[in-house]
C-alpha cells in the first residue's frame, strides 16, 4: 500500500450535517433532493451522501491555511443553506439530532450503504450521528505513523472543543459529546495499533487484510487513522460544530498542534499514551473542558481546559507562521471563558423549553452568514 | 307476564350516535383491513368502499337521516384534518421559493379553468361550471393527510402535496364565495343579500380563524411547552371552533383552513410545539371516510358519463400543466412533478360538503351542481386514493414498511 506524499500539514474539511423538516424540526430524509439540486450549481469542494437520507457531508478541497478553509467552508455553506431553503429544508451543525427516533432513519439508496446497512443491521441507523473529519497532509507514511501516535494524547482537546452533542433520543445524557458513544458500537473502532512505522502498519494492515476483516481503510472507524490514498491523517473525534467558523477553527489548532509535534519532536510515541486514552476520551465526552486528563508523559493529571490552554500558548509560534493564530486565540478565549456547542444548546433549551426550539435555532444559526463561533 | 317485562327495552331498538359510531368504526377496520389484505389496496380506500355497501344505494343499511346525524362526526374530523392541513402552509416558504408559490397559484387557477373550459365545452351553464370547476380545483384534504399518516410518507412530494392541497382548498373556497352573488341573482334573491351573504362567510370564517389562533396562541404561550397539554388545546379549540362555525352558519372548513393557516404563520414566539395529533384522530378519520363512501352516489354515473370523464381527465391535466412545467425550477427532482401532479387528485368529502352548503341555501341548483360534481367525486374518491399511494410510494417517500 503506497502512502501518497501531500504537501507537508495541508488541510482538509469533511462536515457531515443534519438536514431538518420545517414543520416538527425532526430530520427529514431528502438528501437525495438536496444533493441534486447542489449538483446543479456552483459549489467548492464537493457535497456528498452518507449512510442514512437525513444527512449529507461537506468536503472541502485542498487548503493551505485556516483563512483559505473558512473562506471555503463559507462559500459551501451558503449554497447548502441558499438551497436547502428552497426546499424548505433547515441545515444543522451539532453531533446528533436532539429529538429524532433512530428507527425511523431511511438508508441512503445507494449499493454502498445497502451493504453497510446489511453489515451492521441497527447500527446502521444508529449512525447518524454527524462529525468533523480533519485531514493534516503528511510528507509520507513514517510521518503519518509518528503523527497519529504523537495527536491521540490530544484527542481529548479536540473532543471537548468540538462537543456538540448533550442531548440524544429527545434526552439530556449528562454528556458534551453524547455522539462517540455510538462510534464505539463497531468492531473495528478504536486507535491503531502501536506501529512503529509505515512499513509494520503496512504489514499490519495486510495481516487483517488477509483475514477478510477488512478490505481498505474505510473499514477502520479509528479516531485517528492514516488515510494513504490522500496522504493525509484524519482526526475523526470532533463533533460537526454549530457554526463552520467553528469547524475552520479547530482545523487551523490541529495544524498548529501538528506543526509544534513535528518541530519540536520532544514526544516519543508511547504506549502508555493508549493505555489511558479510553479513560480521557471519556472525561472528555462526559466533562469537555472539565474533564481530566491523564498524561502518561510527565505522570500528570490535569483538567482538559487547562491542558489545552498550556499548549495553545505552546503552539503559537507555530500558529504565527501558518496564519492562524487568530483560530488558536478565539478558541483558547472560549476556553478560559467555558463557552461550548454543548453548553449553548443547553442554555437554549432552558431558554425555549423544548427541543424542537432548539433545533430550529441550531439551523438558524448554521445558517447565518459568517455566524461567529461566539454564542 | 307483561308487567314483568317493564326493564326491557321497546321493540324495534332505537339506536343512537354512539352506537352507530361504533359500528361504523368496526365496519371500516374490517374493510380497510380486507382492502389492503386482499387486493392491496389503500386502507382508506377499503374504508369507503365498506360506506359504498352500507350506503342508501347499495344494501341501505345507512340512510339519510342517518348521516345527517352523523354530521358532527365528518365535521369534527374534516375540522382537524383541514386545520392540520392549514397548519402546512407555510407562507415562509412561498416568500423562499417563488417558482414554487407560482407553481401552487397555477396549479389552481389550471385546474380551475380547464374544468371550466371542459364543462362549457358540454354545453353547461357558465355559472355552473364555474362552481363546479371551483369545488374540482379542489384536492381532498382528508384523502392527502390520512395517507401521509399512514404511509408515514415524508419528503418533498409529501410536503408539496400537502401545500398544494392546502392552497387550492383555499382557493376552492374563496373561489365558491365569490361566485355566491351571481348564484344568489341568478335566483332572484334581493341584490343586498347577494352582496351580504357571501362578504358574512368570508369575512365570518377569516375572522373567527383569526379569533381561534389568538386564543390558541395566548394560551399555549400561558400553559408553556407541555405536549400533553398542548394537545388537549388544541383538540379544544378546534372542536370549538366547528361547534361556533356551526352555530354562526359559517363554513367549518374555510373557518378550520384559516385557523391552521393563521396558528402557523403567527405563532412568532414559536409558543406552539409541533403538532401531533395522535391515533384517537385515526378514529375519526375511518368514520369520516365510510361515511363519505355511503354519500356516494354513483346512479348518475351512466348518464353522465362522458361529462365525468371529462371532467376528471381536464381537471388532472388543469393540474399537472403549471407543475410540470415549474417542477424543476422549484427544486423538484427529475420525475418529481409528475408523481406530485399525480398525488393531487384525490376529490373527497370536501366536495360533498361544498355541495351541501350551496343545495341548503338553493336546492335546485344544489342539485344541478351535484348531478354534475357527485359523479366525478364518486370516481374520483375510489381513484384518488390509488393515485396518491402509487406517487408517494414510487416518490420513495412512504415508510418501507409502511
Amino acid at each position: 500500500m503506497e502512502f501518497a506524499r501531500s504537501k507537508s500539514l495541508s488541510l482538509g474539511i469533511e462536515l457531515e450535517l443534519q438536514l431538518v423538516r420545517a414543520h416538527d424540526r425532526d430530520l427529514a430524509h431528502e438528501a437525495g433532493d438536496l444533493i441534486e439540486r447542489l449538483a446543479k450549481i456552483e459549489v467548492p469542494g464537493a457535497v456528498k451522501p452518507e449512510v442514512t437520507l437525513s444527512m449529507i457531508e461537506l468536503n472541502s478541497s485542498v487548503q493551505e491555511d485556516f483563512t483559505g478553509a473558512l473562506a471555503e467552508l463559507e462559500a459551501q455553506r451558503a449554497a447548502v443553506a441558499e438551497s436547502a431553503g428552497l426546499l424548505n429544508l433547515g441545515v444543522c451543525g451539532g453531533g446528533a439530532h436532539p429529538f429524532h427516533d433512530w428507527a425511523e432513519r431511511r438508508v441512503y439508496p445507494a449499493e454502498r450503504f445497502k451493504a453497510v446497512m446489511q453489515r451492521y443491521g441497527y447500527l446502521a441507523k444508529q449512525f447518524t450521528v454527524f462529525g468533523q473529519h480533519i485531514h493534516l497532509g503528511c510528507t509520507g507514511g513514517d510521518e503519518a505513523v509518528y503523527l497519529t501516535h504523537v495527536l491521540t494524547r490530544y484527542l481529548p482537546h479536540f473532543i471537548a472543543l468540538s462537543a456538540a452533542s448533550p442531548f440524544y433520543q429527545g434526552e439530556d445524557t449528562q454528556f458534551q459529546s453524547s455522539r462517540l458513544t455510538s462510534v464505539s458500537a463497531f468492531p473495528l473502532s478504536g486507535h491503531m495499533p502501536f506501529v512503529a512505522d509505515w512499513a509494520a502498519f503496512v504489514e499490519y494492515f495486510e495481516t487483517m487484510r488477509g483475514y477478510g476483516i477488512v478490505e481498505g481503510m474505510k473499514d477502520f472507524y479509528w479516531d485517528i487513522r492514516p488515510k494513504p490514498e490522500y496522504g493525509t491523517i484524519e482526526i475523526r473525534v470532533c463533533d460537526t460544530p454549530l457554526t463552520v467558523r467553528r469547524a475552520a477553527l479547530l482545523a487551523g489548532y490541529a495544524q498548529a498542534l501538528a506543526a509544534w509535534l513535528l518541530e519540536e519532536r520532544r514526544l516519543a510515541p508511547s504506549r502508555a499514551v493508549y493505555q489511558v486514552n479510553a479513560f480521557n476520551r471519556f472525561e472528555a465526552c462526559r466533562y469537555g473542558y472539565l474533564g481530566q486528563l491523564v498524561d502518561p508523559h510527565s505522570r500528570s493529571k490535569k483538567a482538559i481546559g487547562e491542558d489545552i490552554l498550556d499548549t495553545a500558548a505552546a503552539v503559537m509560534p507555530q500558529a504565527a507562521r501558518l496564519g492562524c493564530v487568530e483560530a488558536v486565540r478565539e478558541l483558547a478565549d472560549d476556553v478560559q471563558l467555558g463557552r461550548s456547542d454543548a453548553g449553548w444548546l443547553r442554555a437554549r433549551l432552558t431558554a425555549t423549553g423544548s427541543l424542537a426550539d432548539v433545533v430550529r435555532e441550531s439551523a438558524a444559526r448554521w445558517s447565518e452568514p459568517g455566524a461567529s463561533a461566539r454564542l | 307476564m307483561r308487567d314483568l317485562a317493564w326493564f326491557l327495552p321497546a321493540w324495534p331498538l332505537a339506536f343512537g350516535d354512539v352506537a352507530l359510531f361504533g359500528a361504523l368504526l368496526l365496519a371500516g377496520l374490517l374493510g380497510g383491513e380486507l382492502a389492503s389484505r386482499i387486493v392491496a389496496l389503500p386502507r382508506v380506500t377499503g374504508y369507503v368502499l365498506v360506506g359504498v355497501l352500507f350506503g342508501p344505494h347499495a344494501l341501505g343499511l345507512v340512510q339519510a337521516p342517518l348521516l345527517t346525524g352523523a354530521r358532527v362526526f365528518v365535521d369534527l374530523a374534516l375540522g382537524l384534518i383541514v386545520f392540520e392541513l392549514g397548519h402546512r402552509l407555510d407562507f415562509a416558504w412561498l416568500a423562499r421559493n417563488r417558482w414554487l408559490a407560482l407553481a401552487a397559484a397555477g396549479e389552481s387557477l389550471g385546474c380551475f379553468f380547464a374544468i371550466y373550459a371542459g364543462m362549457l365545452y358540454f354545453d353547461q351553464p357558465p355559472l355552473l361550471s364555474a362552481c363546479a370547476a371551483a369545488i374540482g380545483t379542489a384536492t381532498s384534504p382528508a384523502v392527502v393527510t390520512v395517507l401521509a399518516h399512514e404511509l408515514r410518507a415524508s419528503g418533498q412530494i409529501t410536503e408539496r402535496m400537502l401545500l398544494f392541497t392546502a392552497v387550492n382548498c383555499t382557493f376552492a373556497y374563496v373561489a365558491l364565495m365569490l361566485f355566491m352573488p351571481l348564484v344568489h341573482l341568478q335566483n332572484e334573491t334581493s341584490g343586498r343579500s347577494a352582496i351580504l351573504h357571501p362578504l358574512y362567510l368570508l369575512t365570518g370564517s377569516a375572522l373567527l380563524g383569526l379569533a381561534g389562533s389568538l386564543l390558541l396562541l395566548f394560551i399555549a404561550k400561558w400553559i408553556g411547552k407541555r405536549e400533553d397539554r398542548q394537545f388537549i388545546l388544541l383538540v379544544a379549540l378546534v372542536v370549538l371552533v366547528v361547534g361556533v362555525a356551526r352555530a354562526l352558519n359559517l363554513p367549518v372548513v374555510a373557518a378550520l383552513l384559516t385557523f391552521g393557516m393563521l396558528v402557523r404563520n403567527l405563532d412568532n414566539e414559536h409558543a406552539l410545539l409541533p403538532l401531533r395529533f395522535g391515533d384517537a384522530s385515526q378514529l375519526l378519520f375511518v368514520v369520516l371516510f365510510v361515511l363519505t363512501g355511503a354519500s356516494l352516489d354513483f346512479s348518475g354515473l351512466e348518464t353522465v358519463a362522458a361529462v365525468t370523464a371529462v371532467f376528471v381527465v381536464v381537471r388532472f391535466l388543469g393540474k399537472a400543466l403549471s407543475i410540470l412545467a415549474l417542477g424543476r425550477l422549484s427544486g423538484l427532482r427529475a420525475g418529481g412533478a409528475g408523481l406530485l401532479s399525480l398525488s393531487l387528485l384525490p376529490m373527497s368529502g370536501l366536495a360533498v360538503v361544498m355541495i351541501n352548503d350551496t343545495a341548503a341555501i338553493y336546492p335546485r341548483f344544489g342539485a344541478e351542481l351535484a348531478a354534475v360534481v357527485l359523479s366525478a367525486v364518486a370516481v374520483l374518491e375510489l381513484l384518488g386514493p390509488l393515485a396518491t399511494q402509487f406517487a408517494l410510494k414510487h416518490a420513495g417517500e412512504a415508510h418501507p414498511e409502511a
